[in-house]
């Protein structure tokens, strides 16, 4: 019989099943469920491929003195790593030792990682790559609701709304099932897409199914203010819910006054009559049929990120939608658990349940739960970026655990990040492959994969997810929860690590109870009963498919709608983007591909996803193209001050005359994060991913490096280093697997 | 003579610096924006002199105030009670009598004087009134207009212009600039009977050429905007009142043409232009042009406890070879330059001692009008035409180009005037010089951006051009990806009907296309429709 479980990969968390079959990878078959309702995508489809993967890591890995990983076993691999978070400790004290999540892992793990940190590791640098992804959104809801629910609706509330004003997110490539929730605005002509790219998502609008705005890259914030100038200027705002439900009106109104359309069409490029369309659609919508404003990283992955988010929910609170039945703002959530991954305490700033980390109430709570003094809980870390950069910096991060993530492709300024995790005394990565990351590490762990373990995920909507294990896992491979207890052992941590998923998840329920995000009411009985289990879910309570419908989550039971603008340009306030446009510069956006997730370090190795996308295509105007000599397929080299990225032009009419785009899914020498910059949102920490500046010239591609579908290449600009470059690592034989470093002194990793 | 100092409410000096602005506009509402953090610190005083009651509010946006399409509250920028408790204090309905330099006090209408440490001038500008039988303007003398006689300039006009609109009378609007036109506009689609009356050829003949005229013409025709093109007006008709006003009171009813015609009325729009507000600046002895003339740092010559930032002020230093001040045209009357000059001037203020960023040199002005449903956009210089013969020194940089002559301004046309389209672009080496665009949205939003960026135009300048066309049908190629989210292809799916799927659920089993967003399903339905249509009908 096959196990239900969701898919390995976004935040949609398909339903899925899957069935193990002789002498292959199990089958995978969509499950009707109300969020994919039976579909799947490529990706998922595919999903089976990695389980069986010759590439897959079935032993420990361990950096020997000639620089070259060498299987190891388990209690080597596990003693050596406590050794050395016990010498790093002792010399460098303990927030020398950093760990880095991911909004891929599981609640359980998620939970599990953040309190092996502080009580295990005893550090306060703990921080995950959900800071690249959901941190913006996150900080604005927090600030206009009181709490972060990505979407605090069931994603079914979507089907029969009149206008769904989307921004910054191609789902029909990023989670294709859910594109089934569009129909209804789609039919009704109210479907808005805002993006810098004519998307396979904004090719939806076309035939009269709605608008299509196509704004330039970093102009999000000043195209959401010329909206809410418009629905107060219009008399489109609902007065009465504003009264009611709000609060900050009159200074709201006052900070839109100066983006009058004209002035918004000027800078963002985006015909008044456009603008004007959308805040009637939204408009029209809101009093009848329903409208949903939902934003993706499209704008939120930049340095005024989260005032952007802030300035989609003010526009959604002028409208009178968060709260009703039948409107509403959301953020669409990217990770797999990217939700959960948000709640638990592998961020910074936070303890489980979404606590505040600065919160005395929160921290006595958690520590009674852990049973271990208040004081033994550390204070806030440092959020991703500037944990990053303080790897290997005197006071900075010495010996650095990786789990659920590949910082090596997906962290931004790639290059300088590569740069500081060699200088590392120790990097020890939990992964199932040799990401790019792991081929870096002094010890690499090898992890489950969804299928082979059970665990619960939150997906986008803020509903508790089952996730069962259906096939055993290889054998040599442990659960990041037996790692984790495992090393807690061996370093004498107080309260207890237990590797049982359902045994944490107890833990995680009493840890949550009483927080923003409580799910004390939730057990594993529970959600094999297949309830919809909606968080807040306290115990003896209900769960909460619609949030705000009563109140928001502030003292007074109002939504705060809190005045945005963007960086002054007259000033003398430093603007950390990248100027853009000098000297026919072109603007570089960064994104996904349906073939691809996240860093590629799981679908570049599915051979039929690597091969309909081999390799990095920089997708470019064919005016843009044309002016530089640039022709169709030809090799290109992508440059700014941070780095030069090597790929292939693709002639798109979709893109904009002034921005090109690049997938981010490719390591080495096609890396587009070797052209983002480190500069980040003041409020949130996330980096300002979607919007560089690059010169693009044609230009040879380096040998070997057309079409790297699933080979690893460790040396990032090796060159720069005054090392050979490294080639890709051998393969071969996943049980013997070493990864070796040849270009790398053994001298530079003294301390390893 | 020794300036006579008054008792009353004088800031101490102490170890605050004291700042007094003159004007409340937008400009220095943005300037009082950006001193606050400093005033609520302790770090700075502010007063604020303006001499209109409200706090400051976008004057841009005076004209639909005027048509009834927002509110008063909706265009304020500022407000009263917030920035009083946060220190700053508002000295509104107040005129400035005169600024005695070196004292450092500001005499107010009210007889009190105020120091200042440093001093900004804000003062805008006032609309031109025309000379005009009827009229007695006085540039530097605010007068009172007759009743039925307006400018556009504050919340008194737009109550004058919205009370007109109300009762669908007949408004006749001088000047076919952009307010005017914008103006005319809005309010004919408001209800008004609109004219309007200008001595060009066409309307806007400051931005756009004489085919662009053309095609507004016909705009401006199609909503009812009568319009009377080389017309140089006269004097103002007045007349007696409508029985019941009280007190009775001489009203415009007609515009005396030169000529003879007259063009009857209920409601004139002086639309005129404006022009600095500079009196009180000269009087202190500052020197003026059509502005109050400042450095780059925004600083009156001669006094550096002094600036002018927004419509009063003209950056023009004091180096004779400055190229930028060579090419200034001095104020543009534009609130985009006023506010980077805002926002400037508080860092300059507010950190004294640090170093400051150059103030960014501003760019030749963009042209968009606001109006519904009109899209006219235009920059630069847009004279030329397409087949204007080249210069003789460098024809087309061809045999005989001297070397170092500027390559030669080249113009491209895209006229459709039957559906009100028209662009005209003017460039040099590829890069805008000039461009003017009627009825094209997406074209006139991209041009803007490239006129500001200085970037250089597609060769293919119709690839802007065709930012307004309806996007082109799918292509029937059988290697077309039909389901995105499956990677099948149009080949895959025609395959598998012929190898006998007859549903789209058959076809999805077969090759998983529709099992993802099922957003091809209407597709794959008409590819199986499609294949048994064309299969021979048995017998």
């Amino acid at each position: 019989m096959g196990a239900d479980t969701h898919c390995p990969y976004c935040a949609l968390q398909c339903a899925m099943t899957i069935t193990p079959a002789a002498g292959g990878p199990p089958e995978i078959a969509g499950r009707d469920f109300p969020t994919n309702r039976g579909g799947l995508c490529r990706k998922g489809w595919t999903s089976a491929a990695l389980l069986d993967h010759p590439e897959r890591l079935t032993t420990p890995l361990v950096r020997a003195d000639d620089g070259v990983l060498r299987p190891a076993s388990w209690d080597a691999a596990l003693g050596r790593v406590a050794a050395q978070v016990t010498a790093t400790r002792a010399a460098h004290g303990a927030d020398a030792v950093g760990v880095f999540g991911g909004g891929g892992l599981t609640n359980e793990k998620a939970y599990q990682l953040g309190k092996f940190a502080r009580l295990a590791l005893g550090t306060s640098r703990i921080d995950y790559n959900g800071r690249f992804c959901m941190a913006s959104a996150a900080a604005a809801g927090n600030r206009a609701f009181g709490v972060d629910r990505g979407l605090p609706f069931p994603v079914s509330d979507l089907d029969g709304a009149h206008t769904i004003l989307l921004l910054g997110s191609n789902v029909a490539e990023t989670m294709p099932p859910f594109v089934q929730h569009l129909r209804g605005a789609r039919e009704s002509g109210g479907l808005v897409v805002v993006d810098p790219r004519r998307t396979a998502t904004a090719d939806f609008t076309a035939d009269g199914a709605g608008l299509h705005l196509q704004p330039v890259p970093a102009t999000d914030l000043a195209l959401l203010l010329g909206l809410c100038h418009l629905v107060i200027h219009d008399g489109l705002a609902d007065k009465a819910y504003l009264a009611d439900r709000t609060t900050g009106y009159a200074a709201l109104a006052r900070s839109v006054a100066a983006w009058w359309p004209e002035r918004t069409s000027r800078t963002t490029g985006v015909p008044v009559a456009q603008l004007r369309e959308t805040a009637r659609l939204l408009a029209a919508g809101a009093r009848s049929g329903g409208s949903y404003i939902l934003t993706g990283r499209g704008v939120e992955q930049h340095v005024d990120g989260t005032d952007t988010a802030t300035a989609a929910i003010n526009l959604a609170l002028l409208l009178g939608l968060p709260g009703s039945a039948h409107s509403g703002y959301g953020t669409l959530t990217g990770q797999g658990n990217g939700q959960g991954g948000r709640e638990h305490g592998q961020k910074a700033d936070q303890l489980p349940g979404y606590r505040k980390i600065t919160d005395p109430a929160a921290r006595a709570h958690v520590a009674k739960v852990w049973g271990v003094e208040e004081a033994a809980i550390p204070g806030p870390g440092l959020p991703a970026v500037e944990l990053l950069a303080s790897l290997g910096r005197p006071g900075g991060v010495r010996m650095f655990f990786v789990h659920g993530a590949n910082p090596a492709v997906s962290a931004p300024d790639s290059t300088r990040v590569v740069d500081r995790l060699r200088s590392l005394d120790a990097l020890v990565v939990c992964d199932f492959f040799l990401s790019e990351t792991a081929a870096l590490a002094d010890v690499v762990l090898p992890a489950l994969q969804w299928a082979e373990e059970d665990g619960t995920v939150t997906n986008l909507e803020g509903r508790v997810l089952r996730r069962r294990a259906a096939v055993p896992p290889p054998p040599g491979a442990r659960s990041e929860l037996w790692i984790m207890a495992g090393l807690a052992a061996r370093l004498g941590a107080p309260s207890s690590f237990s590797d049982d998923p359902e045994t944490v998840f107890t833990e995680l329920r009493a840890a949550s109870a009483g927080g923003p995000a409580d799910y004390s009411g939730i057990d594993y009985a529970l959600l094999d009963s297949g309830a919809a289990a909606y968080w807040p879910y306290p115990s003896g309570g209900t769960g909460t498919p619609r949030l705000f419908l009563d109140a928001f989550a502030h003292d007074g039971g109002r939504a705060a709608l809190v005045p945005v603008a963007p960086a002054a340009t007259g000033g003398h306030d430093a603007v950390t983007r990248d100027p853009l446009f000098a000297g026919g510069a072109l603007a570089l956006a960064t994104g996904r591909l349906l073939e691809h997730y996240q860093s590629g370090a799981q679908t570049r190795r599915v051979p039929e996803l690597a091969a309909a996308s081999p390799g990095a295509r920089l997708l470019i105007h064919p005016a843009a193209a044309a002016a530089r000599g640039i022709p169709d397929g030809g090799p290109v080299t992508v440059a700014n001050a941070r780095g030069e990225a090597h790929c292939t032009a693709e002639y798109s009419t979709a893109q904009r005359l002034d921005t090109v785009f690049l997938p981010f899914h490719f390591p080495g020498l096609q890396g587009a994060n070797l052209l983002t910059s480190s500069a980040t949102d003041p409020v949130s920490g996330m980096p300002e991913f979607k919007t560089s500046s690059v010169t693009v010239a044609p230009g040879r591609v380096p040998a070997g490096q057309g079409s790297t579908g699933h080979r690893v290449v460790t040396g990032l600009r090796a060159g720069a280093r005054g090392a050979s470059d490294p080639g890709p690592v051998d393969m071969a034989g996943a049980l013997r697997a070493a990864g070796a470093r040849p270009g790398t002194p053994a001298t530079e990793r003294g301390g390893a | 003579m020794m300036p006579l100092e008054r008792p009353g409410p004088q800031v101490a000096r102490a170890h605050m610096p004291h700042i007094v602005v003159i004007g409340f506009g937008p400009v220095a509402a943005r300037l009082v924006d950006g001193l606050l953090p400093a005033v609520q610190s302790g770090q700075l005083g502010v007063t604020v002199v303006g001499d209109e009651l409200h706090p400051a509010y976008n004057r841009v946006l005076v004209a639909d105030l005027g048509v009834g399409r927002t509110t008063v509250d909706a265009i304020t920028l500022a407000a009263t009670a917030e920035l009083e408790a946060a220190g700053v204090v508002l000295d509104l309905g107040r005129c400035v009598r005169r600024v005695d330099r070196a004292r450092q006090l500001v005499h107010l209408s009210d007889g009190r004087a105020v120091h200042y440490d440093k001093l900004v001038f804000a003062t805008g500008s006032r609309p031109v009134v025309p000379k005009l039988h009827g009229l007695n303007p006085d540039p530097n003398v605010p007068l009172r207009l007759p009743a039925g006689v307006t400018t556009l300039r504050d919340l008194k006009d737009a109550a004058t212009l919205h009370r007109a609109v109300l009762g669908g009378r007949r408004v006749v609007v001088l000047g076919g600039g952009i307010l005017g036109v914008e103006a005319a506009l809005a309010a004919a689609e408001e209800g008004a009977r609109v004219t309007v009356v200008h001595h060009g050829a066409h309307t806007l003949g400051r931005s756009i050429d004489a085919d662009a005229g053309q095609v507004l013409a016909g705009a401006l025709q199609a909503r009812g905007i009568a319009v009377a093109a080389h017309a140089r007006s006269t004097a103002v008709v007045l007349d007696a009142a409508p029985a019941g006003d009280v007190p009775p009171e001489a009203s415009f009813t007609a515009l005396k043409l030169d000529g003879g015609g007259t063009v009857p009325g209920d409601l004139l729009v002086l639309s005129c232009g404006v022009r600095p507000r500079t009196e009180v600046a000269a009087g202190s002895g500052l020197r003026t042009a059509r502005g109050i003339l400042v450095d780059h740092s925004l600083q009156a010559h001669h006094d550096p406890q002094v600036f002018a930032i927004g419509d009063c002020a003209e950056i023009r230093c004091l180096d004779a070879g400055c190229r930028e001040c060579a090419g200034s045209a001095g104020p543009q009357g534009l609130i985009g330059p006023g506010w980077r000059q805002a926002e400037w001037l508080a860092g300059f203020l507010v950190r004294p001692a640090e170093p400051a960023p150059p103030l960014a040199a501003e760019q030749a002005p963009v042209m968009l009008l606001k109006a519904r449903g009109v899209d006219v956009a235009a920059a630069g210089n847009v004279a030329a035409g397409p087949f204007d013969p080249l210069p003789l020194d460098n024809p087309a940089g061809g045999p005989g180009a001297v070397a170092g002559a500027p390559a030669p301004l080249r113009v491209s046309v895209w006229a459709d005037p039957e559906h009100g389209k028209y662009v005209k672009m003017a460039t040099r080496d590829g890069v805008l010089e000039g461009f003017v665009s009627v009825g094209m949205p997406r074209a006139a939003a991209e041009l803007v951006l490239l006129f500001e960026r200085g970037a250089e135009l597609p060769a293919d300048r119709s690839a802007l051009l065709g930012l307004d066309s309806a996007g082109l049908p799918a292509p029937n190629d059988p290697s077309r990806t039909v389901c995105r989210c499956a990677g099948v292809d149009q080949r895959t799916i025609a395959a598998a009907v012929a190898e006998g799927c007859g549903t789209v659920a058959e076809v999805s089993a077969r090759t998983r296309a529709g099992t993802g967003c099922g957003g091809c399903h209407g597709e794959v339905r008409a590819l199986i429709e499609q294949h048994f249509q064309g299969a021979p009908t048995p017998a």
